[in-house]
């Protein structure tokens, strides 16, 4: 009894310390922040939230959304591709290596060099540009420009899609081979496999993988930053303007803009987990 | 199982292109030295600045500690609270989405007038160590629970104790073995985050790896464009050192079995 | 440390260019300014000065307004080591720093900050007050009155141009709409954040029938840039506007020179002032941390900084002093300097938008900004 008790006390410890650490460090910031967006020079007010209804704020959640959600859709697709293929027994083990390490390096490489070297290739002037127009297809002319949410989506997946190869190796090794072996043996195809255990073993960490990837996308800020100029608004770079620009500050803005963002993450937390759990109902 | 196929291979040529044009560009500009001219000048005036090598080894020194903590503080954490305490995981999961939505220059606003003291702390760049635990904490938290969520932890555990280990020995001797490959990325992905930060190193005025970068990157373009390769390639050997070093271990980075 | 640039590529070619070229380098380089240098401050503050021996600057990059030459001077001329943080930073950055850093020995001594947080330093009391020697010849709308802040530098916008790219500079603000420079022009970043940006669309504004109360003008010219195809959104920076990317730059004229001069030997750039508009500038502001950790080396610099040789040696990095004009009608800049300048008469005509119209032109910038240049 006094074992057990005493047992349970260590791994408690390790919890609350990690939870005080982090409320110190990080939620103590945070709540300053959601305080400071409410406060006026006279006190409590609601005008910097109240000003969140603005167009171009309005115009800047659905962009962070919409981009967030598309690159991390594309991410966890192509990067569950990818690690699933170097990940086959039949895939040489340097091929595994190399793509694994090019994938952390990958999976950080962004803002101002990530944002030249698509510049460079599919800017308006870029290399792969010009190719494509003088073998007749003008990209810009079809109305393509690196310079949107699409084009953002495409330079985004450089960091998405290693970040999920990283993330969703461990939970493809969980696949035991037995099981697909089974499935065969009871004559199923692989696309039956796929759909009644592989991907049903593997849901909850595609949807963690998901919110990692929305989360990665939500915060990124310089990339979008070298690319439009802040022209496409998004949350990350209104924040910016005002937090630490050299033009205006203000700070309760910043603030607001920042609630507005846990607001967000937290739906799609909320949601996540959501729909996980009715995923899961029927699994185990 | 087949070989891999046809199929396996587009994939990874489409992926290769994608990912090494934008690279090959970067390197066709820092070799550029003006008027139809190429040639390694870039690299050679780079490697004779003076701050390099004190800052990659700071940066370097950064993510080892950053690392340490992580484990230290994060694994143990998440262990215990997906066997004892699952009602947690809400908390846990906000607290590793916070870093992605509260700016940086916000958070060290928030630090520098929580805490104002003691020097010898905040005047260190290990101070640095406290806001990149952070920054690294939802990648890390994200790999570590892919992880855990592909055991069956509550009955390896119930296992292990059972057969009279205590849970100290369960944790060391089956759940972190279990758990190598997620360590594993959760370390690739922390290194890679605290080399690559910028804004807290800037705005409290240390002298790391990612600022040197972004410095070089302000006035010599073709030098930026030359370290922004180097350091790609330095952290692409580290990464792959890593692993080595994982493999050696026991550890399988195998395919799934 | 690399070299300082060479300068014979660009004299020649700088007469060349025309009344409305910019010539800095042709008045003797650089290098003649230094040996000019004579010492300043009472010989109790170099002593004190020597005796803190350093001083923390932030935010200067070594080749804007020339604060290379000026840092490497003044650490010769008075045995002081000089340590130069986030060299580009933002001005938020730097009343950041004053804030996070407070007393420690890194913390930075002095700052170049924007207006706008000049007066919010002011407010913070994040500065201590400080007249230089020269202080009356600073013009009192660029100063606090209690000498909290001053003004050091002014710029104007113009005109920088990538000529492996671009086959004929734009020379006005109507050039830049013609189709052949489509996807071309760029600013070095979003007005609502950046300087030398929101300089920009206000000096488009005066172009166009605006002025300091109403930028609105502005804002549709870049709307009709943005419509024509020709504006490129992508952040202007040297490596953009060296390697083409950015073909065409709009940023303060001391910017667009100094990456003329970097760039020389591998591309030219010209740079320009746009014709039939009146210039439009901006100054940066000096002050000193209140709680610098070496003030005394700090207000030598600052007494440095307000030299007349110290004013020169920004004038060599492209930037107008914010002496100039009286250190014109003293006679005190050299004659064939003066020669090469565009006419002195254009920057004396320099006017700076006040406070309240800066404040005004934002609010209406934020509005209006994000619904007239959209992208795609």
């Amino acid at each position: 009894m006094i074992r057990r008790s005493l047992g349970l006390a260590v791994p408690y410890l390790f919890i609350v310390a990690f939870l005080a650490f982090a409320t110190l460090f990080m939620v103590a910031p945070t709540v300053m922040l959601a305080a400071q967006s409410l406060s006026g020079d006279n006190g409590i007010t609601f005008e910097y939230l109240q000003a969140l209804g603005e167009y171009r704020y309005i115009v800047a959640f659905r962009n962070s959304i919409v981009l967030s959600a598309a690159s991390a859709f594309v991410g966890v697709v192509a990067g569950g591709l990818i690690a699933h293929t170097v990940l086959k027994p039949s895939a040489p083990n340097s091929l595994r290596s190399a793509v694994t390490s090019f994938s952390a390096v990958a999976a950080n490489f962004g803002g101002v060099p990530l944002a030249f070297g698509f510049v460079a290739t599919l800017g308006s002037l870029g290399l792969l540009t010009q190719g494509l127009k003088s073998i007749g297809i003008d990209i810009y002319g079809m109305g393509f420009t690196l310079y949107s949410i699409t084009g953002l989506t495409i330079v985004y997946c450089y960091f998405q899609i290693p970040l999920m190869v990283i993330i969703i190796t461990p939970a493809l090794q969980s696949l035991r081979v037995e099981w697909r072996e089974a499935c065969e043996n009871l004559g199923a195809t692989p696309a039956q496999y796929w759909r009644m255990v592989g991907l049903p073993v593997l849901l909850p960490s595609l949807f963690s993988s998901f919110i990692l990837l929305f989360g990665s996308a939500f915060s990124a800020y310089a990339t979008a930053y070298a690319l439009t100029s802040g022209n496409l608004a998004l949350l990350t770079t209104e924040i910016g303007n005002v937090l630490s620009g050299d033009v205006m500050s203000s700070p309760q803005t910043g603030a607001a803009l920042s609630v507005g963002m846990i607001v967000v993450m937290v739906g799609v937390l909320g949601l996540s987990a959501f729909l996980s759990k009715r995923a899961s109902r029927w699994h185990k | 199982m087949k070989r891999l196929g046809t199929g396996g291979w587009v994939i990874l040529a489409l992926a290769a292109i994608y990912f090494i044009g934008p690279l090959v560009l970067t390197v066709i500009f820092s070799m550029w030295e003006g008027r139809g001219h190429y040639g390694f000048d870039s690299y050679v005036t780079l490697l004779q600045r003076p701050n390099i090598v004190s800052s990659l080894v700071i940066s370097v020194e950064l993510s080892l500690a950053t690392c340490a903590a992580l484990v230290v503080l994060l694994v143990p954490a998440m262990v215990f609270m997906n066997l004892y305490a699952p009602k947690l995981r809400p908390v846990f999961e906000f607290i590793a989405a916070l870093p992605f939505v509260v700016p940086a220059i916000a958070l060290v606003a928030g630090l520098s007038a929580l805490f104002t003291g003691p020097e010898w702390l905040i005047g260190t760049p290990f101070y640095l160590v406290i806001p990149y635990f952070f920054l690294a904490l939802p990648y890390a938290y994200r790999a570590i629970d892919v992880g855990i969520r592909a055991l069956d932890l509550a009955t390896l555990t119930e296992a292990g104790l059972s057969l009279g280990a205590d849970l100290g020995q369960i944790i060391r001797l089956v759940v972190l073995p279990n758990l190598r490959t997620a360590l594993v990325g959760s370390t690739l992905l922390t290194l890679a985050v605290v080399m690559g930060e910028f804004t807290f190193a800037n705005v409290l005025l240390f002298h790391t790896f990612a600022v040197l970068i972004n410095e070089v990157g302000q006035n010599a373009p073709t030098e930026a464009a030359a370290l922004s390769t180097l350091s790609f390639l330095i952290t692409w050997l580290a990464m792959a050192g890593v692993l080595l070093a994982g493999r050696r271990g026991g550890v399988q980075l195998s395919g799934a079995r | 440390m690399r070299d300082l640039p060479s300068f014979t590529l660009s004299r020649r070619k700088a007469l060349a260019l025309g009344a409305a070229g910019l010539a800095g380098t042709a008045f003797g380089g650089r290098r003649a300014l230094a040996e000019d240098f004579k010492a300043v401050g009472s010989p109790a503050l170099q002593a004190a000065a020597k005796k803190e021996g350093a001083l923390n600057v932030i935010t200067l990059p070594r080749d804007w307004a020339n604060y290379g030459l000026l840092m490497d001077n003044f650490e010769k001329l008075y045995g002081v080591k000089i340590d130069d943080a986030n060299p580009d930073g933002s001005s938020a950055e730097e009343l950041q720093a004053i804030r996070s850093l407070k007393s420690q020995s890194r913390a930075p001594d002095v700052v170049d900050v924007g207006p706008a947080f000049a007066l919010t330093g002011t407010t913070e009391k994040l500065f201590q007050p400080y007249k230089v020697a020269t202080w009356k010849e600073i013009p009192d709308d660029v100063k606090s009155a209690d000498g909290h802040w001053y003004g050091d530098y002014f710029g104007v916008v113009s005109f920088g141009a990538n000529m492996s790219v671009v086959k004929t500079m734009p020379r006005t603000w109507a050039d830049l709409l013609k189709p052949e420079y489509k996807g071309m022009v760029a600013l070095n970043g979003n007005p609502l954040g950046a300087g030398a940006a929101f300089g920009a669309v206000f000096a488009a504004a005066l172009a166009n029938g605006g002025s300091y109360d109403n930028i609105a003008p502005g804002i549709e010219f870049f709307g009709k840039l943005n419509a024509a195809g020709n504006y490129n959104p992508v952040k202007g920076t040297t490596a953009s506007l060296t390697s083409g990317q950015t073909p065409i730059l709009i940023n303060w004229d001391y910017l667009n020179l100094a990456i003329r001069e970097g760039a020389a030997g591998k591309t030219d750039i010209t740079v320009v002032l746009p014709e039939n508009a009146p210039p439009f500038g901006n100054y940066y502001c000096q002050a000193i941390s209140a709680y610098a950790p070496h003030p005394n080396t700090a207000k030598l610099w600052m007494e440095y900084l307000y030299s007349d040789e110290g004013q020169l040696a920004f004038l060599g990095g492209f930037a107008h002093p914010i002496r100039f004009n009286s250190m014109v009608a003293q006679g005190k800049i050299p004659a064939d300097v003066l020669k090469n300048l565009p006419s002195a008469d254009a920057y004396k005509n320099v006017k700076f938008a006040t406070d309240a119209q800066s404040a005004a032109a934002k609010k209406t910038l934020a509005d209006m900004w994000p619904k007239v240049v959209k992208l795609g």
